[in-house]
């Protein structure tokens, strides 16, 4: 509302301002050959000024006179001054009035197709600022971060962000954060165990040796820390020791009260274990379950550069050449020739050596 | 609400425009002095609207609102305070507003100080200042608009390209569009001269010192960018006869040309039509520039993501205004009566050689830097022409003429006498030759180039000093006298003097880089020594250094001179700046008089070392200093009394009595 | 006095001419000699060019392809996705220089077919594609602009 009285405030105030000659009734203006009898005044002034100094001999001095002085009796031949008559009065005062009325319609017109008046401006520190139930996540995270950034020796707030960043699936993030919480404060059960989940998750479920080292430290702080105790155990699992992994989580089964949401991740971890192929722990294997999955999901929802980019890449990495020339060919085929998908994705191609002839 | 305001302020001077543009044209017709009186109020209302909206986008930028999609896609958080502002005309939407605003600027002094024109005139001028205004909102508000929105704001932008976050942005830009845009209204008189069909005393006159402005800024705005491009893109060039570049040249040459044919129009009433049809061509190249600019038409290094629907709507507007004031020209210039008859050995006739040597010289870049559309239009291929085509003809074009300068001031008006002149410049001369013969054989004993150009720049600086000499009456006259009168000179023949002088000292810094610099590229581990020109220069290694959006790699380097003695340091450093992905070089620079050591880091090598890539830049820095020097004497030139003209007293009796004055 | 005046006036526009066909000329024989030519690479298997010849080369830098000699010499393939052409190159490599990146190269083949660069250009802008590259690729119907 305060938009649009300003709007029409300024409107009517620059409406105002061309009114203002319009009404004014004039004198008439002096023409044009006073202001040029002016100047040769001025140039005769000035070789007077020139000739005293001597930056002018006197012959040239009195030639330039003479000519100034054919260029003023030029001028007086002219007639006086000229002024409007009743018929353009009468049109000049049309003109005036559209002119006027223009304005606010020219200017209104314009501005309700193109802005956008009930927008308020959203300044970042006012965003951040504002109570956190109404911020959008990223406003949430932006605002820890721009705290953080400010105040790097806040350990809490990098307790605060890091179970956010691990939600979101920014698993680096996240392991980052709890390492800054780590260092900045003491080593809790807790940030540990937490920095070991987000290195397994960025590990895409493989818990590494940094990882493993970590949740035995919370272990060691506190025995019966859940986290630690799953994950320890999903890590014999995948070193192949099953019945050890096995022991550990049915023994966590009976600890854990009943409503604890960590029963379902167990029985899924437990019925997953079961499965050979997981508990060979074969690598390549994981990748090849991995990228059929992935080939399955471009089979069903082709538009995704990204994933096709993937599933490339991992043809090429698994040797499978031949696999890889066809998912490019599906997939430049599902974009269309020439599409700027197919035509990323055919440089992509390229990149990898593959084949993009038609 | 601030950036809904701005947008409107933007959209209702539009509005405002198209009725400056039109009212006072129609009052200046049927001699309706109200309609007239429209022009200044509306002019000065523009201006105000199109601050206003400037400063809205700049609250925007400072506050990082997100919400509007140009700071969004330019602007960072956590971008340093004084990239954030001039981030606002670090993009193309932005700087068309800078451009506008700075065409208000203009229009607004031109009312404030335009009582002592006729009002018809002035009336028209602003006219046609309202014309080019309502044009390029009307390309901003359709094809570029600043204050368009993004709904829901994204929490972070993506930052202003890492090139622009320098203080050269802060300069460079408003100074160039000061030139540009100033030489629109040396266009707005000429078309309004045109309209009218008559061009009185008054007209060149008051056409001068705006040209002066103009001229003055460009010069400073062109000298800015290219050290600016010199110091940032790590290349060690200072030019690159580049379309961009090419581009902003083109109206200072011809602008040159107009800063000098408008004296001959002012004092002598000649040059009319010549001096119209430049100015009009000056601004027209000035739309060129900015069309070759904003379209990516022409591949240049300088360019920046472009958009050719845009390059489209520019074409347009230069197609109507250029094309518009030709075929008024065409139609109009015969009315205008020519003026004062001059010799061939004159200062009219060596204006004239000026005009004919700068416009020849402007038409050759142009034709150079148009070429590959032409030819691609044509044939179909594509061509690119580069610096050595402008080395061969420009070269040859300009040498004649800087030759030619010293000669200008010292002839007389209407009928020079060059042999006196050339007795007069006999001291200048020797000097030049014998600083020649000394670089030919104690400096530099191959090349015969470097030895020519040394005594040309010389030539310019003593004969500049002549001139002032003389008219301070050397050898006439006991000294207190002269300083006397050397202290009353107009302050015009100390432009003059500033201006020859300062070409002489551009052209020399030009002569010693082209032909003295030392150029070395090595690889370098920590530890090694370069020898550049007789320093030494000692690669300490590499240290990180974070900034507050970059993170940088900093080679630091210590050099010392021919005895062995340590004279400093040098830092030259590989930036990353992370949000957009992007590295820069900062070149590592240090001055020794007007001497410089350029450094700047290459790749790492395979083996761990660092290209390093060192040049001794001999004497460069007298291109700035010049320009520096062109530019102060046209601010000088500008406080010349002779160019404030007096308006008539109100109760004044009729021209007849003046002729008394002149008998 | 009337006629030399004439004859005078006639000599200075008869300098100024002479000087206007000068500059032509100057300029037209400039343009014939130093404007060097745009090729992509599959111009140049189809249409050949001459060793010497002072050429501009434009395409994408080819994955994979950047080789470092040892010391500043360096080795790339400018690709335009049908024919790749190597270009050996001394000097620093611009900021923006990047596997699959818009590059104009410019230079001559040696002798031996390799083409022997004395200029590459990227640009300051990462979204930025030269206009030669981006029109020929375009022809090509191999590249096309996002949005």
């Amino acid at each position: 509302m305060l938009f649009w009285i300003v709007a029409a405030a300024m409107t009517f105030a620059v409406c105002l301002l061309l009114l203002t000659p319009l009404a004014r009734e004039r004198a008439g203006v002096r023409n044009s050959r006073e202001h040029e009898l002016e100047v040769y005044k001025d140039q005769l002034r000035e070789i007077d000024r020139d000739r005293a100094r001597g930056l002018i001999e006197d012959g040239e001095a009195e030639m330039a006179r003479a000519e100034i002085g054919r260029k003023v009796i030029r001028l007086s031949e002219g007639d006086g001054e000229e002024t409007g008559t009743a018929s353009s009065r009468a049109l000049g005062r049309w003109v005036g009035a559209i002119a006027v009325l223009s304005l606010p319609l020219v200017s209104w017109g314009l501005y309700a197709a193109t802005g956008s008046p009930d927008y308020p401006g959203q300044p970042l520190q006012a965003r951040l600022d504002r109570d956190p139930s109404q911020q959008s996540p990223e406003e949430l995270i932006a605002r820890a971060e721009a705290h953080l950034a400010a105040n790097p020796g806040d350990a809490r707030g990098w307790d605060v962000l890091a179970p956010i960043y691990l939600r979101l699936g920014r698993f680096d993030d996240a392991a980052g954060a709890f390492a800054n919480a780590i260092r900045l404060d003491e080593p809790t059960p807790a940030r540990l165990a937490g920095q070991g989940e987000a290195l397994t998750a960025a590990a895409n479920g493989r818990v590494s040796e940094e990882a493993q080292a970590l949740f035995s430290q919370a272990l060691d702080i506190e025995p019966g820390n859940i986290r630690g105790r799953y994950f320890i155990a999903l890590a014999s699992a995948q070193a192949g020791d099953q019945q050890a992994a096995e022991r550990v989580w049915r023994q966590m089964l009976s600890d854990l009260p009943d409503e604890s949401p960590w029963h379902g991740v167990i029985a899924q971890a437990m019925n997953g274990t079961a499965e050979p192929s997981e508990g060979a722990n074969d690598q390549a294997e994981m990748i090849e379950g991995m990228v059929a999955s992935l080939a399955t999901r471009l089979e069903a929802n082709h538009d995704d550069v990204d994933g096709w980019q993937q599933l490339i890449r991992s043809y090429m990495v698994l040797d499978r050449q031949d696999d890889a020339q066809d998912a490019l060919d599906r997939a430049r085929n599902a974009y269309g020739a020439g599409s700027p998908e197919a035509g990323h994705l055919a440089a992509y191609g390229l990149s990898l050596g593959l084949n993009v002839e038609d | 609400m601030i950036v809904e305001i701005g947008h409107f302020a933007l959209v209702l001077a539009f509005a405002l425009s198209l009725v400056l543009s039109i009212v006072p044209i129609v009052g200046a017709r049927i001699g309706d002095q109200r309609l007239m009186a429209v022009a200044e109020p509306a002019s000065f209302a523009i201006l105000g609207l199109i601050a206003l909206s400037f400063a809205a986008l700049t609250v925007a930028y400072v506050q990082s609102d997100f919400s509007v999609a140009n700071v969004w896609e330019n602007s960072h958080s956590l971008k340093p305070m004084l990239y954030k502002i001039t981030g606002v005309w670090g993009n193309h939407e932005g700087s068309m507003l800078l451009w506008i605003l700075i065409l208000a600027a203009f229009g607004g002094l031109v009312a404030l100080f335009g009582s002592n024109l006729p009002a018809t005139l002035r009336a028209n001028v602003l006219a046609v200042q309202g014309m080019i205004a309502a044009a390029f909102l009307l390309f901003v508000l359709a094809s570029s608009n600043p204050f368009a929105r993004i709904s829901p704001p994204p929490i972070e932008g993506r930052d202003l390209n890492p090139i622009l976050q320098d203080i050269g942005l802060a300069i460079h830009p408003p100074l160039l569009y000061l030139g540009y845009v100033g030489f629109s209204i040396c266009f707005s008189f000429a078309v309004a001269a045109l309209i009218e069909g008559r061009i009185d005393a008054a007209w060149a006159r008051w056409v001068r010192p705006w040209t002066l402005a103009a001229w003055a800024a460009l010069t400073g705005g062109i000298a800015m960018g290219s050290y600016w491009a010199y110091y940032e893109l790590g290349w060690g060039g200072w030019w690159f006869w580049d379309p961009v570049e090419n581009a902003s040249f083109l109206p200072w040459l011809s602008g040159t040309a107009l800063l000098h044919s408008a004296i001959v129009m002012e004092k002598r009433s000649a040059l009319k039509i010549w001096t119209v049809l430049l100015a009009i061509l000056t601004f027209s190249l000035s739309l060129l520039g900015t069309f070759l600019v904003r379209s990516g038409v022409l591949t240049s290094v300088h360019a920046f993501a472009t958009d050719p629907t845009r390059g489209v709507f520019i074409l347009m507007i230069l197609i109507v205004f250029i094309g518009g004031s030709l075929a008024l020209f065409a139609f109009r210039a015969s009315t205008l009566t020519s003026g004062g008859l001059f010799q061939p050995i004159s200062r009219e006739g060596g204006l004239v050689l000026n005009n004919l040597f700068l416009t020849t010289a402007a038409a050759t870049v142009l034709i150079g830097t148009l070429w590959p559309l032409l030819v691609e239009a044509v044939t179909g291929e594509k061509v690119s022409v580069g610096a050595p085509f402008f080395n061969m003809t420009f070269g040859p074009l300009i040498v004649p003429l800087l030759l030619a300068v010293p000669f200008g001031p010292l002839l007389a008006w209407k009928r020079g006498d060059l042999y006196a002149a050339s007795q007069r410049l006999f001291v200048a001369f020797a000097l030049a030759l014998l600083i020649g013969l000394v670089t030919l054989f104690m400096i530099d004993r191959i090349s015969v180039v470097a030895a020519f150009g040394v005594a040309v720049a010389f030539w310019l600086v003593f004969g500049a000093l002549t001139d002032l000499a003389l008219k301070a009456g050397i050898g006439k006259a006991s000294p207190s006298v002269m300083f006397r009168r050397f202290v009353g000179l107009p302050r015009s023949v100390f432009g003059t003097a500033l201006a020859h002088a300062g070409l002489g000292l551009t052209t020399l810094g030009i002569v010693a880089v082209s032909t003295l610099e030392v150029e070395r590229i090595a690889v370098m581990q920590p530890g090694d020594t370069l020898d550049v020109a007789g320093y030494e220069l000692r690669f300490d290694g590499l240290v990180p250094f974070d900034g507050p959006n970059f993170t940088e790699e900093q080679g630091r380097f210590t050099y010392s001179d021919r005895s062995g003695r340590e004279r400093g340091e040098v830092v030259s450093s590989k930036r990353f700046y992370p949000a957009r992905q992007m590295p820069t070089t900062e070149a590592g620079i240090t001055s020794h008089g007007f001497s410089q050591l350029y450094v700047a880091l290459g790749d790492r090598a395979p083996d761990g070392g660092i290209v390093v890539r060192a040049w001794w830049k001999p004497q460069v820095l007298f291109i700035w200093i010049g320009c520096i020097f062109m530019m102060v004497g046209g601010g000088v030139s500008l406080l010349d009394r002779r160019l404030r003209v007096g308006a008539p007293a109100a109760k004044r009796s009729k021209p007849a009595r003046a002729v008394e004055v002149a008998t | 006095m009337a006629m030399t005046r004439k004859k005078k006036r006639l000599a200075v526009i008869g300098g100024a001419f002479a000087f206007l066909t000068l500059a032509t000329t100057l300029t037209l024989f400039a343009l014939g000699q130093k404007a060097s030519y745009f090729y992509t690479p599959a111009d140049i298997s189809e249409k050949g060019v001459a060793p010497g010849e002072r050429i501009r080369l434009g395409g994408l830098v080819a994955t994979g392809s950047i080789a470092r000699a040892g010391g500043t010499d360096v080795s790339f393939a400018v690709t335009d996705r049908i024919e790749t052409v190597t270009v050996s190159y001394s000097g620093i490599l611009p900021d923006l220089f990047r596997e699959e990146q818009g590059v104009i190269t410019e230079g001559a083949f040696d002798a031996s077919g390799r083409f022997v660069a004395d200029t590459v250009l990227a640009r300051h802008d990462e979204n930025y594609m030269p206009r030669e590259v981006a029109d020929s690729m375009k022809a090509r119907g191999i590249w096309q602009e996002e949005d």
